[in-house]
């Protein structure tokens, strides 16, 4: 069963989305999954501690939402009046395969929450790539469990075809890449009929950037743009947590695969993706949030 | 400063008896721009920010530095040089790096030693006109300066040290006590020549009925006499009526006394003005900023020294306040009211006093409950179709009387202008003001205006004090962010932030939980009322939990807690609200770059790191060998200060240089 999970517009429950210096990167999109979890099983139930899943979550299509949504509000100005992008993460071992299917359901889920039949710009961050602003090489690792191949580079021109294919149906605007280095720019840009128009790149230490990279950007055409989302944004373990029967967890899935206290199953979250809609000339951030997809299942995991 | 319309001023017997018309006639223009303007929709954010220049000459062979009162002519020189840029063949017009930006403009201000430069066109929110600003205002003052004598420059103090001293501190030199401002200190001379500022500061302190007041307590180092009487004070001139001021009292021990307009509104600062998308986000704008201006004047501190000597206070506000303050006696409560309407407890400079926006949120008990309105006018206002609020407000904005009329103005009523309205609008210098779109500019919206900060020594401040508000700005309305506090407690933190070194050893009070608490899913902030520009003050909100007490939803808090974040987290700190509202939009990786330090400049003032302008001036005083710790600043010593907030200017702390202190905070 597939379990859709959305953080609703997290501009309006502010304080879910401010870091403190010392916390993990993916803080914002587990709290703010949290807090809208919270909030609705408050409004299922507000005498209940934890009401029963099935009062705030919706079952459909083998799909599990949580927690249920509507999809009643769009943005509230004409489409033409923002700025949508949207931040795909493909997630560490999942097989690219999925990707091409992935891609089109995160998209209809941001199309269908923001009430939009079109995006100005998706990011897509592979897996396994860390920018390195130090020595300009960018590296592959291995996930946490280093279980798997690092991604391979076929695998990436393979998903990018999709993307293209996206693009040409004038679903997406402009194309962007995550965490890529100027090797690594210079060996996909051949492979390419549409170039990505972003590279966007984790400054840690702000203004250590490459020279390298800024001049083959600045050759391309490529805009380079900042973020500080973090690497592996959902692993398992935080997903179990997060819907688990624990203290801090929603009550959905069991303790473990095989434990009597809720859905029962392996957990393997697929992908996540982030969508804000910017009002253009006023900067104004109007709605941003999360979804995220999870399989849970006897048989969810590779062979 | 506003249009300067030519005529006959008239003085103030006159003008008192056309108050009421002025008044009268401003509030009919309000209502017919009102109701032309109040539909106006989805305009863009523009953004300009006004720096503010003494002209200062210098003379190395003499060792002194004076005000130049040039203005008029380097305007004027200015003005030439615009029209020969726009046929291409200024000099200035070749700078590449400014290719296709518009030239800045220049204004007069009230200070015949100082100028005004804005830029050519408003900034936008593309983040990459955010980069522009900087080099925009060094830009202008190279433009300035070279429109200067050679041993001229701009410099952006708040306040000329020597302002008002015996000697010679202006050039040309105008011996102190005319008609106009009657001070014993500076000449008539001081003023812009223009007819309107000669009339407002006489109109000023004939309504008044004495001279304006400025007292400031003295800063006492170790050889200061003790009591301390301000020794320039001269209680034997006979040239005026108000010589008497003196000889009654008006100079106080302990304290530098100034008797005229000019030690107020010939100080520099930095101010902003917004343009809102509708009447809806400005009026949230004006109510949500405001919180913010004692905070901003505290932080941008750069006013220790007053007519030759260190004052124990570090910005410039109150005197600007007590400058211009017009109040008679019965006005303020030193009499018994007779003649006059009201006891007023606030200048018309002054931090404001009203909260506009008809927002839920905003909770009867912040609003003071000791307004001073004219029911008159507010009934006229809300008759004609105005909500509460905001007829309050500008009913509170017209208790006031207009000072400077011109009798040509008053022969027919024109409701496709404002200059009635402005009259007593632009007389009212709060900290944040509230701007109606001009009824002649059809691409104007609502706009608003943070008007607290001090001038900074060097561009890169300006620069990085403006950007920083423009972020909180956008952050505000991002995250529907929730600043309310009783307005009366912003009044507190105003006079708190004159305190010497109150950045870093006051507290503020400021609200405890900034984010609204709302449900998801419900409609999002940005531009949930479109159309609610005409819906009812009271619109019925949805059923909600019992408030808590009001004193329970703010504290005092550090400058450091506000701007940085509390240590134990419990509020969020104006930088990281910034920085979250900017790892939500695309920026680039230069302009985030250029972002992180002007950012890191407001967060090391909060903290400490990095010294104010206030402080590194007194810290300057104190190491000059020629300073005696008697408190007075020398002519010498002024002098070197100068000379090294020029340099400062270029340098900018860099590699040990000059000023390091305050915009670097390590040598190298």
């Amino acid at each position: 069963m597939k379990l859709i999970l959305s953080s609703s517009n997290i501009m309006i429950s502010g304080e879910t989305i401010i870091r403190h210096p010392t916390e993990k990167s993916n803080v914002e999109l587990i709290n703010s999954l949290r807090t809208n979890f919270q909030a609705a099983q408050h409004a299922a139930d507000p005498s209940s501690d934890r009401p029963p899943y099935t009062t705030w979550t919706k079952q459909g299509d083998n799909a599990l939402y949580i927690p249920a949504t509507d999809f009643a509000h769009g943005l509230s100005e004409e489409r033409s009046q923002y700025d949508i992008t949207v931040k795909l993460f493909y997630l560490p071992g999942i097989p690219a395969s999925r990707r091409c299917a992935h891609t089109r359901e995160a998209i209809d889920l941001v199309l269908k929450e923001l009430h939009v039949d079109s995006i100005d710009l998706l990011i897509v961050s592979f897996p396994g790539i860390l920018f390195d602003a130090d020595d300009d090489s960018d590296e592959e690792v291995s996930s946490d469990n280093g279980s798997e191949e690092p991604d391979d580079f076929d695998s990436m021109i393979q998903t990018w075809r999709t993307l293209e294919g996206l693009q040409e149906q004038g679903m997406i605007s402009q194309l962007g890449v995550a965490e890529f280095g100027s090797e690594r720019l210079a060996r996909f840009l051949p492979h390419t009929k549409v170039k990505p128009s972003v590279d966007q790149i984790n400054l840690k230490d702000c203004c250590v950037v490459p020279k390298s990279l800024i001049l083959y950007a600045k050759q391309e055409h490529i805009q380079l743009l900042t973020h500080n989302d973090c690497m592996d944004i959902l692993p398992v373990g935080t997903t179990r947590d997060l819907l688990g029967p624990g203290e801090k967890g929603a009550g959905i899935l069991a303790s473990s695969p095989d434990a009597p206290d809720g859905i029962q199953g392996d957990i393997e979250p697929q992908w996540v993706v982030k969508y804000t809609a910017v009002v253009k000339d006023r900067g104004v951030v109007e709605n941003k949030g999360y979804f995220a997809l999870a399989d849970v299942g006897s048989c969810v995991k590779r062979s | 400063m506003g249009l300067l319309a030519l005529g006959t001023a008239l003085d103030w017997p006159e003008a008192k008896k056309r108050a009421d018309q002025v008044r009268k006639w401003g509030i009919e223009q309000l209502l017919a721009n009102w109701h032309r303007a109040k539909g106006k929709e989805r305009n863009a954010l523009l953004w300009g920010d006004e720096v503010e220049y003494l002209v200062v000459a210098v003379d190395d062979e003499s060792k002194k530095a004076r005000l130049s009162l040039a203005q008029a002519d380097i305007l004027k020189s200015l003005a030439e040089d615009e029209a020969s840029w726009k046929e291409g063949t200024s000099p200035l017009s070749q700078n590449k790096e400014h290719e296709g930006e518009e030239p800045p403009h220049f204004h007069p201000e009230f200070g015949r030693f100082m100028l005004e430069a804005t830029p050519g066109k408003p900034w936008g929110i593309d983040f990459k006109d955010l980069l522009k600003v900087e080099s925009n205002m060094k830009w202008r003052r190279e433009v300035a300066k070279a429109h200067m004598a050679p041993n001229e420059s701009p410099i952006t103090l708040t306040t000329f040290p020597r302002l008002g001293t015996k000697d010679d501190y202006i050039q040309p030199y105008y011996p102190p006590s005319g008609p106009a401002l009657r001070s014993q200190f500076v000449p008539d001379e001081i003023a812009n020549p223009h007819i309107r500022f000669p009339t407002l500061a006489a109109n000023i302190r004939s309504r008044r009925g004495r001279k304006i007041e400025l007292n400031v307590p003295v800063y006492k180092d170790s050889n200061t006499p003790d009591p301390f009487l301000d020794p320039t004070v001269d209680y034997d001139l006979h040239n005026w009526p108000e010589d008497d001021d003196v000889r009654n009292g008006a100079a106080k021990e302990g304290h530098v006394y100034m008797d005229a307009m000019a030690f107020g509104m010939g100080s520099c600062c930095l101010q902003i003005t917004f343009q809102a998308k509708n009447m809806t986000e400005g009026r949230k704008l004006y109510d949500q900023l405001s919180p913010l201006g004692p905070i901003l004047l505290a932080l941008t501190a750069a006013t220790p020294i007053y007519k030759g000597f260190l004052v124990d206070t570090d910005v410039r506000w109150n005197q600007i306040s007590g400058a211009v303050d017009d109040r008679t006696r019965e006005e303020l409560g030193e009499l018994p009211l007779k003649n006059d309407r009201w006891r007023i407890p606030k200048s018309r400079y002054a931090s404001n006093s009203t909260y506009i926006s008809q927002d839920p949120r905003l909770r009867k008990e912040y609003l003071d409950p000791d307004l001073i309105v004219d029911q008159d006018i507010k009934k006229r206002l809300m008759d004609d179709g105005m909500d509460d609020l905001l007829a309050t407000h500008f009913a509170h904005l017209f208790i006031r009387d207009p000072l400077v009329i011109f009798s040509e103005d008053l022969e027919e009523l024109d409701l496709n202008k404002a200059d009635h309205f402005e009259n007593l609008q632009s007389t009212n210098w709060q900290h944040m003001r509230f701007k109606p779109p001009p009824p002649d500019k059809d691409d104007i919206g609502w706009r608003v205006e943070f008007r607290s900060m001090e001038i900074q020594m060097t561009d890169f401040e300006n620069a990085a004090f403006s950007i920083f508000i423009v972020l909180v700005t956008r952050a505000i309305l991002s995250f529907d962010l929730n600043f309310y506090i009783p307005i009366q407690r912003t009044t507190e933190n105003m006079e708190t932030a004159h305190l010497r070194n109150a950045v870093l050893e006051q507290k503020f009070y400021f609200r405890k939980d900034p984010f609204s608490r709302r449900r998801p899913n419900q409609q999002s902030p940005g531009g949930s009322n479109v159309s609610s520009t005409t819906s009812s003050a009271h619109n019925t909100p949805p059923p909600s939990p019992p408030l808590s007490p009001v004193e329970s939803e703010y504290d005092l808090m550090t400058i450091s807690d506000i701007i940085n974040g509390s240590p134990d987290g419990s509020f969020p700190g104006l930088i990281p609200l910034v920085e979250s509202y900017l790892n939500s939009v695309n920026v680039d990786v230069e302009t985030r770059c250029s972002l992180a330090s002007y950012l890191d400049l407001i967060r090391k003032r909060a903290n400490g790191t990095l010294w104010t302008g206030a402080k590194w001036i007194r810290e300057f005083v104190a190491s000059h060998p020629g300073y005696k710790h008697d408190s007075a600043v020398s002519e010498e010593i002024c002098y070197d200060l100068v000379k090294a907030v020029d340099e400062m200017t270029v340098k900018e702390g860099k590699h040990g240089t000059v000023g390091w202190e305050l915009l670097r905070g390590k040598k190298n």
